[in-house]
């Protein structure tokens, strides 16, 4: 029985990370035995969510192959926090049945144009979403030069509890419910096979611009939804706090165990590389360790993810 | 149904590929096209399959002529199916997907979750017993790969089959059930268009055949209305009959025992479990290594190139006897050069020129203080040239420039330059037209005439049967069982495939 649960978990690529969570949850708790009180859930999973959001917005894109990255989630994530703050909250648009289908749309647009730029464009991604990424941090510097707090507002909600239920679970929740009902319809399979192979998808008569397009337009999508969670978690506008999320919502995804060449990976194993990060930092933090040093130990683990993570836990293919 | 293709043009650059190419295949028919490569077959499958748009010409399916086929998709909505030379699979998905792949839309599933699975199963077991639906295809050996490529093709019910080279990874028992695939589907009316370097095959499945030539559809004839020499006439364009597909070539063997063993097999298993092998390889012999796909021939081939096997040991001459051969890199040291199977994957640089990948493995002999000097890796390749008579263009242009046949030539000569005791070559005439494999042949033989060993994994029967001084026939994993020159007969060697022992 253990045995079959054990070889399950090592055929699924998050096997790794899940195990890293379970691991870090239990050592803070055992390091801080607060952590793990009821009414510190709700704030602990709310200061996660952009994290989590983060690396599930940066996964399509490099599930997508074509050597394709997403780097502009981080400012985008920003872009949409301003625009909520500054734009529409205290106008008509800032009820959240208005301004979430708004803020949703204008990140998909902005996803949809990295993807035209690398699939119809055929610029490659790092620099297409470099592009964008260095547009958007310009134009997040421009709209708020200094952060603007925000008058109290609906989504202070989302960083703490709707009810009983932590607020988190919602943002974090809605990708994956999303991903969930993507994966019952053709779209994941047709992004895997279009991420793994693009030449035989495209002779098998995939549109696989459409399809990589659609990858992209899904990643500014989710990223317009950490930009809602982390409005709700900073309760400003703020041009820089974006950049906590850039490199480490690349990290989640290797650490998920994600391929990241395209092919294997979904947003929960992103979901769960971005926690063990959180955590890690949770731990270190507590412990009283200089910020440098964190820096460090997220590089060693993605280190060993990567390095062992491979070995363990992925069955690889033969050929 | 059927399919008429009209004049139709097209040009790469300055090489015109089809010259106004006409052909006629009928409803229900199986129409084959035989031509030697650069003839034009792959750029009418790429323009027929949408990969290629014609500069000029018509396509008519069915009657209605087809304005445009832009892309894959196009094709596939007339109605025809194409399974391609390369194995296109997504390796780290299922069969299932590979099988299906293309069929739905963005979001829409075309093919409820059930049917998907038995129409999948049910396809593919025409081709292959109990197809493991859910392994990523990536773990399933060349010809079931293969497989699921004429699976794909399959369960879209296609009006119009195209098979290119579909056949050349197959193993023959599949290959054997997919010809009685065509068999019915030609019964049912679809059409059914054939490429092949197989004369055996073609012989055996086609109704007519159209011969390519110099990008034109030179002739068509019924079955059995021409030998196998006026066929090969009809493709090279040479009145000389006595061109044979598959030239005897005078026998350089009987003498081969003479010359001392530069390499040996001691004790070498393929698996866990399996009966070791051993086997001694001389100077000077053709040795032909064979069996069905998978059944340890290649496995065995790599094991000679310094891939350590499952058990025992590779041994190979030196100046003080005998010793191990332990890697790849050991091997090559030692002279012994490897010529892999997949072209693409393993052998060419594709984005760097012909030199370059002629010039790689002996670099060193282009060296002059530190510096590589281009006009000797040049003059090298020259010789090259003429010895298995490339045709390339100008040297500094990239190798996908050329034809496969002559990207193998190109890949033969980087390892002969480097002066092998050894080569080793995995089914080096894969895909390759009549005048290649002539080349080719020629120039191994030579090779083996100044004594190199020669030592060839081959799909192909005849080319065995013709070439070889001995055969080594693997099954399960084992050797099964050497076929010396005198008892080298077709019958044999296909017998001996099956586990079969046949008297002289």
């Amino acid at each position: 029985m253990t045995g079959r649960l054990i070889a399950g978990a090592r055929r699924r690529p998050a096997g790794f990370a899940v195990l890293l969570v379970i691991v870090l949850i239990v050592v803070n708790t055992i390091v801080q035995p607060a952590f793990a009180s009821w009414n510190q859930v709700a704030p602990t999973l709310g200061t996660m969510a952009p994290f989590a959001i983060a690396g599930m917005a940066s996964t399509p894109a490099f599930l997508s192959g074509g050597g394709g990255i997403d780097l502009s989630v981080a400012p985008l994530i920003g872009f949409i926090n301003i625009l909520l703050v500054t734009k529409l909250f205290g106008t008509p648009f800032g009820s959240p049945f208005l301004a979430v289908p708004i803020l949703l749309a204008v990140g998909a647009a902005i996803g949809a144009i990295n993807g035209v730029m690398v699939a119809r464009l055929r610029i490659p991604p790092v620099i297409a979403t470099l592009g964008t990424y260095f547009v958007l941090s310009g134009v997040d510097l421009d709209l708020v030069p200094n952060p603007v707090t925000a008058s109290p507002n609906w989504t202070d909600h989302l960083a703490g509890s709707i009810g009983p239920v932590p607020g988190a679970l919602v943002t974090i929740g809605v990708p994956l419910a999303l991903w969930y009902v993507l994966r019952r319809s053709a779209f994941v399979e047709s992004l895997l096979a279009v991420g793994d192979h693009d030449a035989t998808a495209f002779s098998a008569g995939m549109n696989v611009n459409a399809v990589r397009i659609s990858a992209y337009a899904l990643g500014g999508l989710i990223a317009a939804i950490g930009g809602i969670a982390l409005t709700g978690l900073v309760q400003s506008a703020d041009s820089q706090t974006f950049g906590n999320y850039l490199l480490v919502a690349l990290a989640a995804v290797a650490l998920g165990g994600a391929n990241l060449t395209g092919g294997r990976g979904g947003l929960f194993p992103s979901v769960m590389g971005a926690a063990s990060i959180f955590l890690l930092e949770n731990l270190l933090t507590s412990l009283h360790t200089s910020a440098y040093f964190i820096q460090v130990a997220y590089g060693a683990v993605l280190f060993v993810a990567v390095l062992f993570g491979a070995r363990l836990f992925r069955q690889e293919s033969t050929a | 149904m059927g399919l008429k293709v009209s004049d139709l043009v097209k040009s790469f650059g300055t090489t015109q590929a089809l010259r106004g190419c006409s052909l006629d295949l009928r409803a229900g028919e199986v129409l084959a096209i035989m031509g030697e490569n650069g003839s034009g077959k792959s750029t009418l499958v790429k323009i027929l399959s949408g990969v290629h748009r014609p500069d000029a010409g018509t396509i008519t399916v069915g009657g209605d002529t087809v304005p445009f086929l832009g892309t894959p998709r196009d094709s596939i909505a007339v109605g025809i199916a194409t399974v391609f030379q390369e194995i296109l699979c997504v390796p780290q998905q299922s069969v299932l997907t590979n099988i299906w792949l293309g069929q739905d839309g963005l979001l829409r599933r075309r093919v409820p979750a059930l049917e998907r699975r038995q129409r999948a199963a049910a396809v593919l077991g025409t081709l292959i017993d109990d197809p493991h639906l859910d392994l990523p295809a990536a773990q399933l050996p060349l010809s079931e790969r293969q497989a699921i490529c004429v699976a794909r093709a399959l369960v879209r019910a296609p009006r119009i089959l195209i098979l290119d080279e579909a056949t050349s990874a197959l193993d023959v028992a599949t290959r054997d059930r997919l010809f009685e695939v065509l068999g019915r589907l030609r019964a049912e009316g679809t059409s059914v268009l054939f490429i092949s370097h197989r004369m055996d095959e073609v012989e055996e499945i086609a109704d007519r055949i159209t011969v390519m030539r110099s990008g034109e559809a030179v002739a068509t004839l019924n079955r059995g209305e021409a030998t196998t020499r006026e066929l090969v006439a009809l493709m090279t364009g040479s009145t000389d009959v006595h061109q044979q597909m598959h030239p005897t070539l005078d026998t350089p063997a009987g003498g081969a025992s003479k010359h001392h063993v530069v390499l040996g097999a001691t004790g070498v298993r393929l698996r866990a479990g399996a009966t070791p092998i051993d086997a001694e390889i001389r100077a000077g012999e053709m040795l032909g290594v064979a069996g069905l796909e998978g059944h340890g021939q290649d496995a065995f081939l790599r094991v000679l190139s310094g891939v350590p096997p499952v058990g025992g040991s590779v041994t190979c001459a030196g100046g003080n006897g005998h010793s191990a051969v332990r890697s790849p890199a050991d091997a090559l040291r030692r002279g012994i050069a490897y010529v892999p199977r997949d072209r693409r994957d393993e052998s060419i640089f594709e984005s760097r020129s012909i030199l370059e990948n002629f010039q790689v493995a002996t670099l060193d002999k282009d060296r002059r203080r530190g510096l590589v000097m281009r006009a000797r890796a040049e003059r090298r390749f020259e010789h090259f040239v003429h010895l298995l008579k490339i045709r390339a263009g100008n040297r500094s242009n990239p190798i996908t420039s050329l034809s496969g046949g002559n990207q193998q030539k190109v890949v033969i000569a980087r390892w002969l330059a480097m002066n092998p005791r050894v080569l080793l070559l995995n089914d080096p005439t894969r895909g390759v037209d009549a005048g290649t494999k002539r080349d080719i042949y020629r120039v191994l033989s030579e090779a083996a005439a100044q004594g190199v060993a020669v030592v060839m994994l081959s799909t192909e029967v005849l080319e065995l049967v013709e070439l070889m001084d001995r055969v080594l026939v693997f099954r399960e994993g084992e050797l099964f069982t050497e076929l010396s020159r005198s008892g080298l007969t077709r019958s044999r060697l296909v017998a001996s495939y099956f586990g079969r022992v046949e008297q002289a």
